[in-house]
Order: C-alpha cells, then sequence, then structure tokens
C-alpha cells in the first residue's frame, strides 16, 4: 500500500507532456502506488479558482485521486470561498499552499492567516518549503493548535533544517520529493524525527515516481518505517480509509 | 517494501556512471571513500564509473589528480577523470597538457564549487586548451548558464546538471553541437530523456548519478524504467561513455 501525499495534475509550462490526469494513473499503476493527493497546477501556479475547478472535475472521473485545495494567500476570502465550495464534496482532503507563484514568502502574514484558515476547516496543509525559513512553521505551530502542516521537500535544500524543525513539534510533517537528491537526506530525518511524522510524497507528474522511489530504496527503512512512511501515517493525517485499518 | 515491475535483464546493469566522485566532502558527514564509492555502484548495478578526486576539485589540483590515477589502479571499475582549478588557468595549461600525456581522456570541471561564472575568461581558456588536446568535458552547473562557453568551439562535453526544466534548452543547443551531452541525474520528469532521446539522439545522453553525493537508486531506477528502445538505452546507459574512452560498445 503506499499513498502518494504530494501530487499534481494538469499541465506544466516546460517542455513536458504531462497534462492528462490518466498519466497520473499510469504512473501510479507502473510504480505501486494506490492512492494520490493532488493539486492541479492551473491552480498552483496561475488560477486558483479555475485549478480547483478542473480539479473538482479530474477528482470525479478518478476515484484513486484525492485533492488539495490550493488556496491562493493573496486572496484569503476566495480562498475561504474555495474550501466552502469544494469541502462538501468529500474530495479534497488538504490544503496546497504555494510560496513561489503567489510571491509571498512561507512566514508571511498572508500564508500564516491561510494556514490558520486550513486549521479552522480541519485541513492538514501541504506548503512549498524551500530554505531555511522552514524552522518557523515551529513557532506557527505553536500559535495555531489545531494546525498540522506538511513541509513539501522537506525543506528542499534545507534539509537538515526540516529536520530540526520536525523535532521540535509533533504537528510537522515530512515529505521526501525533490530532483536534488542529496545522498541519506530521507535516513537522516528517519533517524531523528518521530516516525509518525514521515510520508511519502512525489511531485508527479512533473517529477517520475522513480525518484522519490529511489530516495526511499536507499533509505533502506525496515519493514515498519516502510509501513507508517508509506501509507499508515498518511491515511490518519488525512483520514483516508484503507482495507487495512492504519 | 517497494515492489517495481519486472525489468528487461539487460536493464539489470549500467555499464558506465559518468558522474563518480571520491575523496573528503567538507559539508557533510559521508563516506564518500574509494571502497565506498565502489561498494556503492556495485550494490546498485553499475558496472563502471568516471572517477574524479574532490581532492583535486576542492583543495588541490596536482596531487588530486595523482589521487585519482592511483586510485583507478586500484579499483579497475573506474576510468579516471582529471580536474583543473578554474581560479588558476594558468596552472590548468600545464596540468591539462599533463593529463593528457599520461593518457588521461577526460577532464572534469566545476565552475559552481569553484566560484566562476560562465563569462570567466579563464573557464573559457581552459576549454580550448582542453578542446585543442581532445578531451572530453564533464561540467557542472547549471545548463542555461554555462553552455554558452562551450558553444562553437566543436566541444565534447557532458553536462552534469540538466535538469528536466532545462530540456528545451538543452535541445535547442544540441541540434547545432554534436558534442553536447546531458547526464540523466536531474532529468526527472516522466518524459525528459525521452524528450531528448526523441528530438536529439540518445548519443546526446549518458547515464550519471553523482554518487556518493547524491543517492544512487534514484536516477538509476528512472533510467531503467525509461521509455527508450533496446538501443537507445544501451546507448545511454553506456555506449555514449564508451565512446568517450575511444572503446567498442
Amino acid at each position: 500500500m503506499i499513498i502518494d501525499v504530494h501530487a499534481h495534475a494538469g499541465p506544466w509550462f516546460f517542455a513536458t507532456d504531462v497534462g492528462a490526469a490518466e498519466l497520473n494513473l499510469t504512473l501510479m499503476d507502473r510504480y505501486g502506488i494506490d492512492r494520490q493527493i493532488v493539486s492541479a497546477s492551473e491552480a498552483v501556479t496561475y488560477d486558483m479558482v479555475s485549478g480547483n475547478r478542473w480539479m473538482a472535475e479530474v477528482l470525479v472521473a478518478h476515484p484513486r485521486l484525492l485533492g488539495y485545495v490550493v488556496i491562493n494567500p493573496n486572496d484569503l476570502a476566495a480562498g475561504a470561498e474555495e474550501l466552502e465550495k469544494y469541502l462538501p464534496t468529500g474530495r479534497f482532503v488538504g490544503v496546497k499552499i504555494h510560496t513561489t507563484y503567489p510571491g509571498q514568502t512561507l512566514l508571511s502574514k498572508a500564508i500564516q492567516d491561510t494556514m490558520a484558515l486550513a486549521a479552522e476547516a480541519g485541513l492538514p496543509v501541504l506548503v512549498h518549503t524551500w530554505d531555511e525559513s522552514v524552522l518557523g512553521l515551529v513557532d506557527v505551530l505553536e500559535r495555531h493548535p489545531d494546525l498540522r502542516v506538511i513541509a513539501g521537500h522537506m525543506g528542499g535544500p534545507a534539509w537538515r533544517t526540516a529536520v530540526e524543525a520536525a523535532t521540535r513539534t509533533d504537528r510537522l510533517y515530512l515529505e521526501p520529493c525533490c530532483s536534488i537528491t542529496d545522498a541519506g537526506r530521507y535516513r537522516y530525518a528517519l533517524d531523528r524525527v518521530p516516525l509518525p511524522q514521515m510520508l511519502f510524497g512525489t511531485d508527479s507528474t512533473l517529477v517520475d515516481p522513480a525518484i522519490a522511489l529511489g530516495v526511499v530504496m536507499d533509505a533502506g527503512l525496515s519493514e515498519d518505517e516502510y509501513e507508517h512512511v508509506m501509507w499508515r501515517n498518511a491515511s490518519r493525517l488525512f483520514g483516508i480509509r484503507t482495507e487495512q485499518p492504519a | 517494501m517497494v515492489t517495481l515491475p519486472p525489468l528487461p535483464a539487460e536493464r539489470h546493469e549500467i555499464g558506465i556512471d559518468v558522474d563518480v566522485l571520491f575523496g573528503a566532502v567538507p559539508n557533510r558527514q559521508l563516506d564518500a571513500s574509494l571502497d565506498a564509492v565502489a561498494r556503492q555502484q556495485e550494490s546498485h548495478g553499475i558496472r563502471r564509473g568516471l572517477l574524479c578526486s574532490l581532492r583535486g576539485a576542492l583543495f588541490d589540483v596536482c596531487s588530486g589528480n595523482d589521487e585519482t590515477r592511483k586510485a583507478t589502479e586500484l579499483q579497475r571499475r573506474f576510468a579516471p577523470v582529471g580536474t583543473v582549478d578554474i581560479r588558476d588557468a594558468l596552472g590548468a595549461e600545464d596540468e591539462i597538457s599533463r593529463l593528457a600525456e599520461s593518457g588521461v581522456k577526460i577532464v572534469r570541471l566545476f565552475p559552481p564549487e569553484q566560484w566562476a561564472e560562465p563569462g570567466s575568461p579563464g573557464l573559457a581558456a581552459i576549454i580550448d586548451t582542453a578542446v585543442g588536446h581532445d578531451l572530453v568535458l564533464l561540467t557542472s552547473g547549471d545548463f542555461s548558464q554555462f553552455w554558452r562557453p562551450f558553444a562553437d568551439k566543436g566541444a565534447r562535453v557532458c553536462f552534469l546538471d540538466v535538469h528536466a526544466y532545462r530540456v528545451a534548452d538543452f535541445v535547442v543547443t544540441a541540434r547545432r553541437e554534436p558534442g553536447f551531452v546531458a547526464s540523466t541525474r536531474m532529468l526527472v520528469g516522466p518524459d525528459s530523456i525521452e524528450r531528448i532521446a526523441g528530438e536529439v539522439g540518445a548519443h546526446h545522453l549518458a547515464y550519471g548519478s553523482r554518487a556518493p553525493m547524491h543517492d544512487v537508486m534514484p536516477s538509476a531506477l528512472r533510467l531503467r524504467m525509461a521509455g527508450l528502445t533496446k538501443q537507445e538505452w544501451r546507448q545511454v546507459a553506456c555506449g555514449t561513455a564508451s565512446a568517450w574512452l575511444g572503446e567498442e560498445l
């Protein structure tokens, strides 16, 4: 059983033909991924409203996919409307916040307010993290007791700092997808961060799942680590029902 | 454990890894010793590697290159890759001659690691000298920045950091640069490797892992699962680097 907590659907502006949601399923089948939590590339990079709308249509057609409601932190009121619109569908299980495209830093007031909105809605947040500011999430989590945050890419090049952050709070989760595959990065985290906070993500279909799976394989997981990282922790965090109880 | 689809038998072994380092890693707690690197390559089904000394890249060129030569005599699975320091283009002239005379066929450059910009006059001079000795070059650095000093020189060069986001830049450049090759390590998109092979041919690709600095399985698994023909796959996994070494595939 594998649950991928960091994935996308839709086209990108690079020289890559990954726009069709069917490709998500093809890659999931190829690598044995059972469920995938996706955000619309359009909502992440350009238009939150039309992107989320397309995502909702895709989720109806593909039951193995679950969705993140993307919220652009520059328009919190519209973000709240997006949550009202899509939570009742039962197909969206989290909130995705990017920093690059909205032009907001991780610890900006706009992003913190967006995280608070997600916490009020009872949803975990997947946020793009790519520098040392990931440590500031500890304070953000302290201010919002109901908030649960996944540090997307495990802080990227600041992965050691992301690990430090995750040892200071039990509501910060790490997932490893990253095209920079520094040796031993995931094992370093597994040896320090409590196991319930470790997750698996791929960044598919922007990135082939082989990359994150290769990272996991090189980390040499025990059976217990594998079970928790690859699906149990995600099942509990997102409330995803599985044949075997998490 | 992770269960992968069955792979064709001929994809179990990758012939040559063009991006292998050894030595000390001051910014990590990492075993980058020769023995550790050899074990890592073997355990990932990689038969041979193009090996370069981190000592030469980060500290002292001459002793680093000597260390590489000795290492490749001890571990026959590796072929030696020399290096120079871009910050000392004057010393590099002599070192490139020394490397060429000793039979080294490949020289690796470390522009970002040695704080060299794409417009560095020293870098340009080093490239000219290496091309003049008919050496193959390997280089790190963002392709969209570092393609320029290698262009229009007839250089045979492998760019070790071509990211999936730079596929289009690589293809439009490789169309007019027959010697330009992309390492597969950061071609992480579901169709990055396949797109380059389809647009300009598999001879513009070579497998690289950046062992021991990076996990090897991500790049190895991606290549093993690549949507390439049997002939294309052999070319990427071995053929391109074999040609640099003057060997038959």
